[in-house]
């Protein structure tokens, strides 16, 4: 039994001392795991995996890269977890959703900022769509527009939650028409806004630009409108929102890519953000997003760290007295 | 008749208590539109405990047996080595090392065979490392779950 | 009859050997302490990133109904079910292996999941276009309700006092709204950094049901260890065939209310199980023995859990919802293989939604042939000794829990929810009210939060809530359900309690 117990303490400081030896250098010798606020299936996880998958190649990471869904509370559960418990060693990255997580920050209630993570990419913008029932008598913004003015708080708007980018998209829509919507925050994320929807338990539905997509293929939805500065790709016949007359931009836009904690050693930021970016521009990435109706926007690190600053300023203007 | 009375007194108070503050945080805390429904809860919650703790007082509860003596004493070194296992080895000594060895450990010590036949300690030592051996090909072969790796793995 | 067309593809080789491999391979998971369905749908997900359409749908088909009816065998041989669907199959279920009648319990079990299965599937073969239409009738005021119909369970539901079942109920409500809120995005009751997440529902359930086993074996101490190992004698096939005729009335309440509850998004496969197996006792003329060890809590319970598979993908397929979180999984597959659910996946893509439908189908009947299988082989797992027993379900409690999420606060929780409800059994609480309050209060609070907010832009929450068929219906369910346990209760009030040998420790 002694032998036996010196023998493991030997074979463990040895096995120690070879786990330490590994550096910077060759990061990554294992396979990297990244955090989505959000549950399986949904609009995030589902890029995440598709944007993920080459990571193995040699001449993109070398490991492959699995994800970690923590899904709750419209994103906040995770990235808790992230900015407070995730080790700032290269090995855990988050995808970020923007609007979503500065919006909460400035908010309040939540153990994290945007000076809580390092961005390292962007791969997707998802802009928020006004959607109506298939059967609905709104036929376009102004319909819709029209019968909030004359019937201020009754226009029941369905959105994925509080302080994510359909309630941000909503709320620019009120300021804009000078009326007063119904936004309705469901549970259970943009799935079940879109349910309401469809089934006409509300008068209309923001929702991401790739759900809805789908939902109009399936002959469920007409879609009125999109919060953007120009036109998508997807839906070439939807005017955005500013050629309906509402002066919205696109501060909605859900923006997604990947982070890491702060802390996270320099020369690990500088590899991943030269990688990352060649691995969302992997043609094998950008057909299966194509395919799932994801629209792809591939930014680098620089241009999220402006994005994300200028979000920040327009989101605490936006915010201001709510 | 008294002791078996206190038996029931004392979780029937503690739950009591859990109650009030429960209660008190919810009609407390803000916003209201967050606490609207634990409020509702909270006040059914602490009616049912209130008559949980009278049935108790008057000695009315009559379902459970609370715990013996020699029962905390059986299991007192298990719960220490689940507790060291759980919010210690899992995190600090890695998920497989510190597994391993909780494992060992309960088994060792509930094991009936004799502490002092080698044959036995062998025997053990075989039990876990094949039952270890299974964990991590379920784990870490075929579901791929990582784990933390503290020390070791 | 479009369908039957498309059954080639399921008995094509690789189809075929994938269908056998995630049915034999989901039972094994699903039979597993510790692991859920939801996790090993997921956790299959890269795998059919390299696959067609077709096969990734065949086994990701398989995996989902397989582990919901692998989780009866954990749940009957050792009363920690795998997953929120087996905890009323757990009640009786365990009181049958305890009396030796485990391998009678398996059969029942299978054979029932088997039934319902089949019956759900053809549910969606032939009715998917009117269930669809079901599906979007069902709105926020009527889940509210449907959660609080479920609410009224708790006080019946294993346990030998009326209020403490209530209050065990209550704790579990509680439970449920610690963490932030899920619409509001507040925090509350977090009193420790673990708790910012809330309370998950598996590692609630690994810990509510297997720490408290795992104690009440270490409990025991070292001698007489094996005493108390599980006899699990042989039992006919035909012989539990037969049985199962004797229980049709189980049997179809089980599969009814499982193909209703299923369709429901959100709220399907958690609930199915123990309002079957409420309902079903209330109508039985042997009400009685419900929860001493009845077979047909096992079949209703059983029969409801897998009737819901077929419907809970209506909403997936025709509405492009998913209902579930394993639904959200198999979304995510198909989207990958760039098949939009609704009326183009019928249209366009035929082979892919009928291979996969009918595959479902031919793997209900793999599911009994293998599970029946299986489960003598875990029967004789559960033989083993009980120091081993019990350190083995404590290592797969700690990996199961950790797994869900991958975060170790997980298991924090996990035990100590596992200690206190050991604490609070041994005075006569009891666990599966507790985790149907957990279970039900996000979706009764959610859906109230919601509806005040709906009806606050409409009529106000009286014409909201209490107006509309749908809504009279159900309030008239709860009522019902309310004064049928208060009835119940004050008859049965004078005698039970006394004479009560008490739980577990008693032998």
């Amino acid at each position: 039994m002694k032998k036996l117990f010196k023998t493991a303490v030997l074979a463990t400081a040895a096995l120690a001392v070879a786990a330490t030896g590994s550096f910077a250098a060759d990061y990554p010798d294992r396979p990297i795991g990244v955090a989505v606020s959000y549950g399986a299936g949904g609009a995030t996880d589902f890029q995440a995996r598709i944007v993920t998958m080459v990571a193995g190649n040699e001449d993109i990471l070398g490991q492959p890269i699995y994800i970690l869904n923590k899904p709750g509370a419209g994103g906040r559960k995770g990235w808790n977890w992230f900015a407070t418990e995730a080790p700032a060693d290269g090995y855990t990255m988050s995808a970020y959703n923007i609007p979503h997580f500065i919006a909460q920050s400035i908010k309040g209630g939540v153990k994290y900022s945007a000076d809580s993570f390092e961005p390292i990419a962007n791969w997707g913008s998802d802009p928020a769509v006004v959607v109506v029932g298939k059967d609905s008598k709104f036929n376009s913004m102004q319909d819709l527009i029209d019968y909030a003015k004359a019937n201020p708080g009754k226009t029941t708007t369905s959105g994925a939650g509080l302080f994510v980018g359909h309630h941000i998209a909503a709320l620019q829509i009120e300021k804009a028409c000078e009326c007063k919507l119904a936004y309705v925050p469901t549970k259970g994320g943009g799935a079940a806004a879109m349910k309401a929807v469809i089934g006409g338990e509300v008068l209309a539905g923001i929702n991401n630009l790739s759900d809805a997509f789908r939902a109009r293929e399936a002959g469920n939805v007409k879609i009125l409108g999109v919060a953007d500065l120009e036109r998508n790709d997807f839906i070439k016949d939807v005017p955005t929102l500013k050629e309906s007359g509402l002066d919205v931009d696109n501060s909605s836009v859900n923006f997604r890519g990947l982070m890491v904690p702060k802390g996270t050693p320099p020369e690990i930021i500088e590899k991943l953000a030269k990688q990352v970016p060649m691995m969302f521009a992997h043609a094998r990435v950008a057909k299966r997003m194509k395919a799932g109706g994801s629209p792809m926007k591939i930014m680098n690190r620089e241009e999220v760290q402006k994005m994300w600053a200028d979000r920040e300023e327009v989101l605490k203007e936006l915010l201001k007295g709510l | 008749m008294t002791s078996h009375r206190m038996q029931h007194v004392v979780p029937g108070l503690a739950i009591f208590v859990l109650a009030s503050i429960v209660t008190w945080l919810s009609f407390t805390q803000q916003p209201a539109e967050a606490f609207l429904f634990p409020r509702v809860i909270s006040v059914v919650f602490i009616i049912l405990a209130a008559w949980n703790l009278i049935r108790a007082v008057t000695g009315m509860s009559k379902v459970g047996r609370g715990i013996p003596v020699d029962t905390l004493k059986n299991l007192a070194p298990g719960l220490a080595v689940m507790l060291l296992y759980v919010f210690f080895g899992a995190k600090h000594l890695g998920f497989y090392l510190g597994s391993t060895l909780a494992f060992f450990a309960i088994y060792s010590f509930y094991d009936p065979a004799s502490w002092s036949s080698v044959k036995d300690w062998i025997k053990r030592i075989f039990v876990t490392a094949a039952f270890m051996a299974v964990i991590y090909a379920l784990f870490a072969v075929v579901l791929q779950v990582h784990t933390p790796r503290g020390i070791l793995f | 009859m479009e369908f039957l067309n498309y059954f080639g593809g399921v008995f094509e080789p690789w189809a075929f050997m994938l269908l056998l491999g995630g049915t034999i391979g989901g039972l094994i998971l699903g039979a597993t302490p510790g692991l859920s369905p939801t996790m090993a749908v997921a956790l299959l997900i890269p795998f059919t990133f390299h696959m067609s359409a077709t096969h990734g749908l065949v086994l990701l088909g398989a995996a989902y109904t397989s582990t919901v009816a692998g989780g009866a065998v954990s749940a009957i041989l050792l009363k920690i079910p795998g997953a929120p669907a087996n905890i009323a199959t757990a009640l009786d279920g365990n009181e049958m292996a305890k009396r030796g009648e485990g391998a009678r319990a398996l059969h029942m079990s299978f054979l029932s999941s088997g039934v319902g299965g089949v019956i759900g599937i053809l549910l969606l073969i032939f009715l998917t276009p009117v269930l669809a239409q079901w599906v979007l009738k069902i709105q926020t005021p009527h889940v509210f309700w449907i959660a609080i119909l479920g609410v009224t369970v708790i006080g019946s539901l294993d346990s030998k006092s009326f209020v403490k079942g209530l209050l065990s109920g209550c704790i579990g409500l509680w439970l449920s709204t610690i963490g932030y809120d899920e619409i509001q995005g507040t925090e509350r009751f977090i009193f420790a950094d673990a708790l910012s997440g809330g309370i998950g529902i598996i590692p609630a359930l690994i810990g509510l049901f297997a720490i408290p086993q795992v104690l009440d074996m270490m409990a025991k101490g070292r001698v007489d260890a094996l005493v108390e190992a599980l006899e699990v004698p042989k039992q006919k096939l035909t012989a539990s065939l037969r049985e199962l005729t004797r229980y049709v009335r189980a049997l179809s309440i089980g599969t009814v209310v499982g193909s209703i509850i299923g369709l429901i998004p959100g709220v399907g496969g958690q609930i199915a199980g123990l309002v079957a197996y409420d309902q079903s006792r209330k109508l039985s003329p042997q009400r009685e023995k419900f929860g001493t060890g009845h077979p047909e809590g096992v079949v209703a319970a059983e029969s409801a859990n897998n009737a819901m598979v077929g419907p809970s993908l209506v909403p997936l397929l025709t509405l492009s919802i998913p209902g579930s979180p394993t639904a959200a999984v198999l979304l995510g597959g198909l989207l990958i293989k760039e098949i939009f659910p609704g009326s183009d996946i019928f249209d366009n893509h035929p082979e892919v939604v009928w291979t996969f439908i009918n595959s479902m189908l031919v793997g209900q009947v793999l599911m009994v042939i293998f599970g029946i299988m299986i489960a003598g082989w875990a029967a004789r797992i559960a033989r083993a000794p009980a120091p081993i027993m019990a350190a083995g379900v404590l290592v797969l409690a700690v990996f199961g829990s950790y797994s869900v999420g991958q975060s170790v606060g997980d298991v924090h929780i996990m035990l100590a929810l596992g200690i206190g409800m050991f604490i609070l059994e041994k005075f006569g609480f009891s666990a599966a009210p507790l985790v149907l309050g957990l279970i039900l209060g996000p979706i009764a609070g959610d859906n109230f939060t919601q509806g005040m907010t709906l009806a606050a832009a409409q009529d106000g929450p009286w014409v909201y809530f209490f107006t509309g068929t749908l809504n009279i219906f159900l309030i008239s369910l709860v009522i019902a359900s309310i004064a049928y346990s208060f009835w119940n209760n004050m008859l049965a009030g004078g005698k039970t309690p006394a004479a009560e040998p008490a739980g577990r420790e008693a032998k």
